[in-house]
């Protein structure tokens, strides 16, 4: 089952616009992703479960495929979080 | 009519003159029904058709948004259509209408404070404000709701034309239609300077007010007011005459703002060459935001006197960590200078200190680094929370009103054990966090060699070192006059504060009125200053000076300023003209 970890690195954390870049790139997959932030898990493709994750800068986001192209899906999801989702800061 | 003015927080700089137009978004208290089993199904149907509706009004939103907008502000209104497809909100509220039987709109909103709560126990102040979006899309549901009206009729295209907009609130997408509309500004009762509305506002370079408490039973409809969002003020009631001159006002302040933006991603260098630094001074978080607006090299003074005041005891350590921290990260790597508190004299906390006596000589009194010595139980816990912070960016400790060498000792030896206690708790913060002293005291400035040889900068304050210096009470206006930032003396010992660092190879800034004060940049400059600190709002103007300015031609001015007995005659020769 693919894993794997990866940091939040941009300056304001999982806000509302990156939560949305987020859900918008996990719903192009067919597969089932869960975030897991500490003890709060939430499902990629809902946004307001990601914003409740609360992960600020720093947070450690473990990432959790299952399906089709399930690591394809996590490839671009961690992609994006290093990218720091594109955010001019 | 009388004059009526109102305070709230500016979020974008300018004036707006405009016609009110009052609109109701608060919604009645929403009540339970309860429902027979035959009518569950009907209710569903009705809480589906009402997202649905939501939905298509915000993709029209969306379609409509105008080229010229930058792509951030398509998304807030993307966000808010996730929202509208996430099952959280989709699926969640007809499971509690079916097994409560209840009304959608209740069943919304036992689900909207169950999220809320949520987000309400966050730590992060900027997550924990996205709730707000989390209330626009769900107050545009239950309106849809309430009303059973369809809303996908799009609005006439000028209907907010020259308006100003007074609301309790205003979704992202609502702000960019009305602003599609035509609306010269808007005045909301509550919300930050951190909400979507704020930082759209600005973005847009719209003039708007936010927190203005009871805004709309105050202002009537129709009525023209000026919304002067650099002061935080909305005033109504205005005379033809005091309208005409905030017009002009208007008109100046346009031209004079368009020819100072230029200037943001200019580097601030001197015709000869030389790099100048510009830092901003900052209190409420609010100023962050309008440092990192203009561009600001870092923060030269960050006064953490708010967060002591207004309240019967001081922040704890916890508390006062993410606000630096905060500040840290939202500078990204550029300086942020934290001054320790700076109470007492005329900056009175609530609280038991007030309690006391008041002495007849607060400013020669018990304040600022006196009192933080004389107070461990107060100071401590600022400069661990300073330490802990300062591994989020580049921080820098200030101590203001040092008087003497004996106070750096203490300060560096209370530092020190910290440092070891948080190594003790397995805490980071930065071993190298740099400590500097401000230049206020007359007797600091003359020894000011001293203090540089155990300090890693120097900050010199003028406002408290113009009065010390001419031994006038700044709180007294019999006295005012006698201000003067170009007493011979006073030069003097800005003069020998600089020379003193720049002898032990230390940086010295200057964080006072002075600093934003056009009238005495280009004499600094001639002094040998190269830090500035100051009110965002003066930094653009001060930059245009800065790169207007020749430090070479300036030396033998400031040079003949310091010899002459009457250094106001040269004023007219450092002025720009």
């Amino acid at each position: 089952m693919p894993e794997r970890e990866v940091t939040i690195s941009n300056r304001l954390g999982l806000h509302a616009r990156a939560a949305a870049k987020l859900v918008n790139l996990a719903s192009q997959f067919d597969c089932d992703i869960e975030l897991r932030c500490g003890e709060r898990t939430a499902n990629a493709k809902n946004i307001m479960s990601v914003m409740m994750l609360a992960a600020a800068k720093g947070a450690v986001l473990l990432l959790h495929a299952e399906g089709d192209r399930a690591e394809q899906a996590l490839d671009q999801i961690e992609t994006l979080i290093k990218q720091r989702f594109d955010e001019l800061e | 009519m009388a004059v009526c003015a109102l305070h709230g927080i500016g979020v974008s700089r300018g004036y707006a003159i405009g016609q009110i137009v009052r609109l109701q978004r608060d919604q009645a208290e929403i009540a339970k029904y309860h429902l027979s089993a035959q009518q569950v199904d009907l209710e569903i149907q009705r809480f589906q058709r009402s997202l649905a509706i939501a939905k298509q009004e915000l993709q029209h939103t969306r379609a409509r948004l105008p080229d010229s907008l930058p792509a951030e502000i398509g998304a807030f209104v993307d966000t808010h259509l996730l929202m509208l497809e996430d099952s959280l909100l989709t699926d969640a509220p007809l499971e509690l209408i079916r097994t409560q039987q209840c009304n959608a709109e209740w069943a919304l909103k036992i689900q909207r404070d169950q999220i809320v709560q949520v987000f309400e126990t966050m730590d992060d102040i900027y997550l924990r404000d996205r709730r707000d979006d989390i209330d626009h899309v769900v107050t545009r549901i239950q309106r849809i709701l309430l009303d059973g009206a369809d809303h996908t009729a799009p609005p006439p295209s000028n209907r907010f034309s020259g308006r100003i907009v007074v609301t309790d609130d205003l979704s992202p997408a609502d702000t960019i239609l009305m602003q599609y509309q035509g609306v010269c500004g808007f005045i909301t009762e509550f919300g930050g300077p951190l909400s979507h509305t704020a930082i759209l506002a600005r973005s847009l370079g719209i003039p708007a007010l936010v927190g203005v408490h009871n805004a709309r039973r105050y202002l009537q409809d129709h009525e023209t007011v000026v919304i002067d969002g650099q002061h935080g003020v909305v005033l109504a009631g205005l005379e033809p005459p005091l309208l005409a001159y905030y017009r002009q006002r208007q008109r100046a302040e346009q031209q004079r703002l368009q020819q100072l933006r230029a200037f943001r991603n200019r580097p601030a260098l001197t015709l000869d060459g030389l790099n100048i630094t510009l830092h901003a001074n900052i209190e409420l978080p609010e100023d962050i935001t309008a440092a990192l607006d203009v561009g600001a090299a870092g923060v030269g003074l960050y006064r953490t006197e708010f967060l002591f005041m207004n309240r019967d005891h001081p922040p704890c350590e916890d508390e006062q960590f993410e606000a630096y921290r905060d500040a840290l990260i939202a500078f990204e790597g550029r300086p942020v200078t934290i001054r320790t508190l700076d109470i007492g004299a005329d900056k009175q906390i609530d609280g038991e200190r007030q309690n006391r006596s008041r002495p007849t000589n607060p400013a020669l009194g018990l304040r600022a680094i006196r009192l933080c010595l004389r107070e461990p139980a107060l100071f401590r816990p600022q400069l661990r929370a300073i330490l802990r912070a300062s591994i989020y960016g580049q921080a820098r400790l200030m101590i203001p009103m040092l008087a003497s060498i004996q106070e750096v000792i203490q300060v560096l030896q209370i530092v020190r054990e910290l440092k070891k206690q948080l190594q003790d708790d397995r805490l980071p913060f930065d071993p190298q966090l740099p400590l500097g002293g401000m230049i206020e005291i007359p007797a600091a400035a003359l020894c000011a060699d001293h203090l540089a040889r155990n300090l890693d900068f120097l900050s010199i304050g003028t406002n408290d070192l113009i009065q010390y210096t001419l031994a006038m009470d700044r709180t007294d206006d019999s006295v005012n006059y006698l201000y003067d930032p170009l007493h011979p003396a006073v030069l003097k010992l800005i003069h020998m504060a600089l020379t003193a660092g720049h002898a032990a190879g230390i940086p010295v800034s200057l964080c006072g009125e002075m600093a934003g004060d056009t009238h005495y940049t280009r004499l600094l400059l001639g002094l040998g200053l190269t830090q500035f600190s100051m009110h965002s709002g003066s930094l653009l103007e001060i930059k245009q000076i800065v790169t207007n300015s020749d430090v070479g031609e300036l030396r033998q001015l400031a040079r003949q300023a310091l010899l002459s007995d009457q250094p106001q005659d040269l004023l007219s020769r450092l002025t720009p003209q």
